[in-house]
C-alpha cells in the first residue's frame, strides 16, 4: 500500500500554504535528505480557465511548492512544463492563467514541451499502438512533480495525476486518442515516470465548484488517483486508468491514508447518481437537438 | 413571388448559423458564399451553395448578388463594408458595427455614396420578449422608466459553442485589442447598449468600470453606467470571465417592473424550445427574424433597422466608455 496524505491548508496565503505542503510531505514519508537540483513540475493547464473554478492549477499553489523544493532540496533549477492542445496555447495560457507572473517572482522557467526536445516512444497497450513525443527533459530531471486537479471527466470519469501526465505528450493534437484515452493515459504514464504527486485542492469542482483547501500528497500517481476517486465518490475499480495502470506496474491502486481523509471525503462536492442521469439527458438532447 | 438573391462573406461559425436560417426564408436564397479557407469553401459546397469564391472581391462582382452578409472578424468590417457598397451590394453586417467610431464613419459614408441599405446584425432586437418590451415602454406599459438593467456574463469567445461541450480552441485575433478592437464591452455590450438605445433613445453620458483578470489586453468584465437624454439610468454589466452563463433585462419604471431571463433557460423551456425548433414550427428564432426583416426590407425598398446611423448611436456610446474607463485591479 502506498501512503497518500490529506492535509488542511489554513489558507491560500503563501506561508500557510507552504506549511501545508511540507506537512503532507512528511505524512507520506518523503525523503528530503535527497537533494534534487533539477525538478520539473507539471501542474494541469487544460484550458483558460480562472483558478478559482477549480478546473486549472494555481500559480500560487505552485510558487508555494517551488519555494519548499528550494528550501528543503536545495533545488537550482525548476521548470514548470505545459504542452499546447488543440484548444489551448501555452503562451496564452501561461499568461491569462498567471503563470507569466508567478515564473518571474520566483525565478522558475515556463517551458512549452512543444518546444522542446523529443524522442519518439512507441508504446503498444491492450494491442492498440501509441506514439508519443516525449521531451528529454523529463528523463534529465531528478525529480518529477505532478500538480493535478481532481476533477470528474466524461469518458474517463475522473482527471487526476494519471490523466495530468497526458499533457506530457509534446504532440500537440493529442485528442487523436481521446476515443482509447484510458490506454492512451497508462500509456503515457509508462512512458514518463511520476516522482511526486502533489495535489492542488485549493480549490475544487465537482458538482459545484467549492474552496476545500487540501494539500495531497503521493509519492504514487496510481495510489493517488485511487485516493481521489474515493474522495469523490468512485470506486477505483471503476475507473480504467486506474486499474490499468497498476496492473501494468506503474503503481498500486490500494492506498493508505494518513492526515484528514474522512473530512474531505465529506466535504468533496461530490456528484450524485441524479447528476448523472441529468448530464445524460443533456447529452441526449444535444445530440437530438443540434443543428449541426 | 420575387425572391433575392444573397452572398455570404465570411463562412465561420455565424456564417453558417445564417445558412440554417435562410433556408426558412421564402423570399431570398443564399446563392453565393466566399471564404479564404479551403474548409469552409468545402463546407459551404457540400451545403449545396451553387457559387463558392475564394475572395469576396469575386463574388461582390456577380450581378445576380442583389446583398450581403458580412461575418467577417471585426478588423475586416469596414474594408468589406466599404467594397460591397461600392459593389452596389445591399449589406448585412455582423456586430459590432465596427471598431472604431472613424470606421464607422467610413462605413457610413460609402453606404451613403453608393445609395445602398445597411443593417447591423443586433439580433436582441428580434427577440420576441424584448421586443416586446421595447413597445411596451414605447405604449407607457412601465410608466416612466427610472432605471433598467442589463446583465451578459459568459465565458465569451471560451464559451463551448453550437451545442459543443469542453474547450473551444479561439481563434488569435480574438485576443488581440488592434484587430478585435475591444474585450467583453465591445463584444458583448455593444448588444445591450444598443438594445437600451432602442428602448431610450440618446445617450448622454457614460461612466464606465473595466477589469482585467485573464491579464490579456482585453476587458474581460465591464461595468457601464449610462445616463440616457430621456431620462433613464441603465446599467450594463458584461463578462467573459465565467464558466456559468447569465443573461436578463430589467426594466424599472413608475407603473411597473420586469424582469426579463433569458438564461438560463430552465430545462423544460429549452426541451420545448428545441422540439419546436426540430419540427421546423420555430417562428421566434432572432436570427431568423432579423435575416426576415432585412429581407423584407429589401423587398419593399425600406431602410431596415437597425440601420448603420442608429448603428452608430452604440458605437459612440462604447467608444466613450471605453475613453472614461475606469480600470479596477
Amino acid at each position: 500500500m502506498s501512503l497518500v496524505s490529506f492535509v488542511r491548508a489554513q489558507s491560500a496565503e503563501p506561508e500557510l500554504l507552504k506549511k501545508a505542503i511540507v506537512e503532507s510531505l512528511e505524512l507520506i514519508k518523503f525523503d528530503f535528505g535527497k537533494k534534487a537540483k533539477k525538478i520539473v513540475i507539471k501542474p494541469n493547464m487544460c484550458y483558460y480557465y480562472h483558478p478559482s473554478t477549480g478546473e486549472v492549477t494555481d500559480p500560487r499553489f505552485v510558487g508555494a511548492l517551488i519555494d519548499v523544493f528550494r528550501e528543503k532540496l536545495g533545488a537550482s533549477e525548476i521548470l514548470v512544463v505545459e504542452s499546447d492542445a488543440s484548444a489551448m496555447t501555452c503562451k496564452n495560457a501561461f499568461s491569462m492563467l498567471g503563470y507569466d507572473e508567478m515564473a518571474a517572482e520566483k525565478r522558475v522557467t515556463l517551458v512549452n514541451l512543444c518546444n522542446m526536445k523529443y524522442r519518439v516512444v512507441n508504446k503498444t497497450i491492450r494491442g492498440r499502438d501509441f506514439k508519443f513525443h516525449i521531451p528529454e527533459l523529463f528523463s534529465e530531471a531528478d525529480l518529477v512533480v505532478n500538480v493535478p486537479k481532481p476533477k470528474y471527466m466524461e469518458v474517463v470519469k475522473i482527471s487526476c495525476a494519471l490523466k495530468n501526465f497526458y499533457g506530457c505528450n509534446a504532440y500537440q493534437n493529442k485528442f487523436i486518442y481521446h476515443k482509447v484515452l484510458d490506454d492512451a493515459i497508462v500509456a503515457i504514464n509508462e512512458s514518463v515516470k511520476t516522482h511526486l504527486v502533489v495535489l492542488d485542492g485549493l480549490v475544487v469542482v465537482g458538482k459545484y465548484t467549492k474552496r476545500l483547501n487540501l494539500v495531497m500528497s503521493s509519492e504514487d500517481p496510481v495510489s493517488a488517483d485511487s485516493a481521489v476517486s474515493q474522495m469523490m465518490g468512485l470506486a477505483p475499480k471503476s475507473i480504467g486508468a486506474i486499474v490499468l495502470a497498476a496492473k501494468k506496474g506503474i503503481g498500486i491502486s490500494s492506498f493508505s491514508p494518513v492526515g484528514e481523509f474522512s473530512y474531505f471525503k465529506s466535504q468533496f462536492p461530490s456528484k450524485t447518481l441524479k447528476d448523472d442521469l441529468r448530464a445524460t439527458a443533456a447529452n441526449i438532447y444535444l445530440q437530438i437537438f443540434s443543428e449541426h | 413571388m420575387k425572391q433575392i438573391n444573397l452572398g455570404i462573406i465570411g463562412f465561420g461559425n455565424e456564417g453558417r448559423l445564417l445558412l440554417l436560417n435562410s433556408k426558412k426564408l421564402k423570399t431570398a436564397r443564399i446563392e453565393a458564399v466566399a471564404d479564404l479557407s479551403v474548409k469552409a469553401r468545402s463546407r459551404a459546397r457540400n451545403l449545396g451553395i451553387p457559387k463558392v469564391f475564394e475572395k469576396y472581391d469575386d463574388l461582390l462582382k456577380d450581378d445576380d448578388i442583389a446583398g450581403v452578409i458580412i461575418s467577417l472578424p471585426n478588423f475586416l468590417h469596414e474594408e468589406a463594408a466599404v467594397k460591397s457598397a461600392e459593389a452596389g451590394k445591399h449589406i448585412l453586417l455582423e456586430k459590432p458595427f465596427a471598431r472604431t467610431v472613424d470606421e464607422g464613419e467610413k462605413i457610413l459614408s460609402a453606404v451613403k455614396r453608393n445609395s445602398v441599405r445597411l443593417m447591423v446584425g443586433y439580433d436582441m432586437r428580434f427577440d420576441p420578449v424584448l421586443k416586446r418590451v421595447h413597445d411596451q415602454i414605447a405604449d407607457g406599459f412601465f410608466g416612466e422608466v427610472e432605471i433598467a438593467e442589463a446583465t451578459n456574463i459568459s465565458g465569451g469567445p471560451f464559451s463551448p459553442r453550437n451545442d459543443s461541450v469542453g474547450p473551444v480552441k479561439v481563434p488569435s485575433w480574438w485576443l488581440n485589442k488592434e484587430l478585435v478592437g475591444g474585450g467583453a464591452l465591445m463584444d458583448l455590450g455593444s448588444h445591450l447598449i444598443d438594445l437600451f438605445i432602442w428602448y431610450f433613445g440618446q445617450v448622454s453620458s457614460v461612466d464606465c468600470y473595466l477589469k482585467y483578470m485573464f491579464r490579456t489586453e482585453l476587458d474581460d468584465a465591464a461595468t457601464c453606467i449610462l445616463q440616457f437624454e430621456n431620462g433613464p439610468v441603465a446599467t450594463v454589466k458584461v463578462g467573459w470571465f465565467s464558466k456559468g452563463y447569465i443573461q436578463s433585462i430589467q426594466v424599472c419604471g413608475t407603473a411597473k417592473n420586469t424582469l426579463v431571463r433569458l438564461a438560463p433557460e430552465s430545462t423544460s423551456s429549452m426541451i420545448l424550445k428545441g422540439i419546436v425548433k426540430k419540427i421546423g414550427r420555430g417562428k421566434n428564432d432572432p436570427y431568423s427574424l432579423e435575416l426576415q426583416h432585412f429581407v423584407n426590407c429589401l423587398l419593399a425598398d425600406k431602410q431596415p433597422q437597425p440601420s448603420g446611423e442608429e448603428s452608430m448611436r452604440s458605437l459612440q456610446a462604447i467608444s466613450s466608455a471605453y475613453r472614461n474607463a475606469k480600470t479596477v485591479m
